[in-house]
């Protein structure tokens, strides 16, 4: 899980014009770490959605990787 | 009173005291006649000096592309015509706010998002720009959280509201979280109007803070889950809902999310939507009216109780999508995206989002291998961020418009 969320946070990246990460910490933080704004948020969330049919924002908010991977059950 | 604090912008880093404003104010000299691309305290000033002066100007959105200045038909000739302005003698923060306040025939224009693709233009006057601002003794210490868009409806409201009180001012649009969070704390705000997405944005908080004593939510839908939770952080602050339009400024205010009408000679339901009275709207040549002079707003509602009258919204009537607190208009993203010389035809609609409201996607047939990196970085420099597609789905067919009609290709 943690490669497939890598590459679709690499695609919500590429598509703001930055760089990709080389590697997820489950400590890094996806607004003041990643980069992301709420629009890159919901892009996020779409993604993520898309893939596992999980809204990852559906009842509290993510902060970090580690919160995503968390609500996708898959530490 | 003449050192207080007017604006503190996160972005500049810069504070500015209410003794620079009427200093800027009384030096006189030119005005553009057309506000863009200026940073807030500039936008601030130029409103300033342009009510004092009872100078209409025209504030346009600081994100507007070149291509959609065009689409509005304005020009560079314009962008750079100037009013000469007499030097003003104000003596005091007092003076200058009464200087203002008295100006009601002032006119600003804004434009909106309109229906058929192309920006309403919108020319409201000062007395129904601060139609809903209160001023008196009980709001002289308030200190403002300003979270909108300054060159929208929803932040002139906070703008007049603060500046008519000679409150303080600290800027907190697209300021990030931990920058939101410190500006609440150092500068003691008591006061926050902001979106949904914007109070989504800070969460989860984990600390309280027992200054705010006010928190507003407005431009959409209105969250009770997210109040709910906003409630522990911010254990002092009432909470209330406002429902305010570019045509109309600000007319409906409710502590959670049904509304009532107080004056049905201004604002009725009909056909489960809402209608606003002539009398509220700005000046347009294009705003349509029904033959008693309403307005139909295009928000859908539903009565929670008759007797007395309480309503919640729905939906919007029309096609426009409301991307956290801005609404977008799909035709006009489908015309950018279908003036790309490989797509072929393009399909924009919104999909519900747990952040932003909704968010923009798009289905596109393209006559040769594209990424949706290079459509978007097609559409950059055509239109405002929020109103490209976040998700485009590269399609063979698109079958169906909106209305569910087929469509010609």
């Amino acid at each position: 899980m943690t490669g497939k969320l890598l590459e679709i946070i690499n695609t919500v990246r590429n598509n703001k014009g930055l760089p990709p990460v080389a590697e997820l910490m489950e400590a890094q933080d996806l607004r003041a770490e990643l980069g992301f704004d709420s629009l890159d948020l919901a892009e996020l969330t779409v993604r993520i959605e898309k893939e596992t049919g999980i809204d990852i924002f559906a009842d509290s908010f993510v902060l970090t990787v580690g919160e995503i991977l968390a609500k996708l059950g898959k530490q | 009173m003449t050192d207080k604090l007017f604006l503190h912008d996160h972005k500049s880093g810069n504070s500015y005291p209410y003794s620079l404003l009427l200093q800027d104010v009384n030096s006189g000299g030119l005005l553009n006649r057309y506000c863009l691309k200026q940073d807030l305290y500039n936008i601030f000033l130029t409103l300033v000096i342009a009510a004092v002066n009872e100078a209409g100007i025209v504030l346009l959105d600081s994100g507007f592309t070149d291509a959609e200045l065009q689409q509005l038909n304005i020009k560079q000739d314009d962008l750079s015509e100037q009013i000469r302005l007499n030097a003003t003698r104000i003596a005091s923060t007092e003076e200058l706010l009464q200087a203002v306040r008295t100006h009601t025939d002032w006119e600003l224009t804004l434009y909106t998002s309109g229906t058929t693709g192309v920006p309403k233009r919108i020319t409201h006057q000062l007395a129904s720009l601060i139609r809903a601002v209160k001023t008196d003794n009980r709001h002289r210490d308030d200190v403002w959280g300003f979270a909108y868009n300054p060159t929208h409806m929803a932040g002139l409201q906070v703008f007049f509201q603060a500046l008519l009180n000679g409150n303080s001012i600290i800027n907190l649009f697209e300021a990030d979280r931990e920058t939101v969070i410190s500006c609440i704390r150092d500068y003691g705000i008591t006061h926050i109007s902001a979106t949904p997405t914007f109070y989504r944005m800070l969460l989860p908080l984990d600390d309280t803070f027992p200054t705010v004593k006010s928190l507003t939510s407005g431009g959409e839908k209105f969250d009770p889950g997210l109040f709910a939770q906003l409630g522990k952080s911010f254990p002092n602050a009432r909470l209330r809902n406002i429902y305010a339009s570019t045509e109309a400024g600000s007319i409906l205010s409710a502590g959670d999310d049904a509304f009532s009408i107080l004056d049905d000679s201004m604002c009725r339901i009909q056909d489960g939507e809402l209608l606003v009275n002539n009398a509220l709207l700005g000046a347009s040549e294009e705003l349509p009216l029904d033959a008693d002079g309403w307005y139909a707003t295009g928000d859908l509602v539903e009565v929670v109780s008759e007797n007395p009258l309480r309503f919640r919204f729905l939906s919007r009537k029309n096609e426009m999508v409301n991307v956290g607190g801005y609404k977008v208009n799909p035709y006009e993203t489908e015309q950018a995206l279908q003036s790309h010389p490989a797509v072929k035809q393009a399909y924009v609609y919104g999909k519900a989002s747990s952040v932003l409201g909704n968010i923009l996607l798009a289905d596109v047939i393209t006559t040769q291998p594209l990424s949706e990196k290079d459509l978007r970085d097609f559409l950059a420099p055509l239109l405002q961020p929020y109103k490209i597609p976040r998700v485009i789905n590269f399609v063979t067919s698109i079958e169906l418009t909106r209305s569910g009609k087929l469509k010609r290709t």
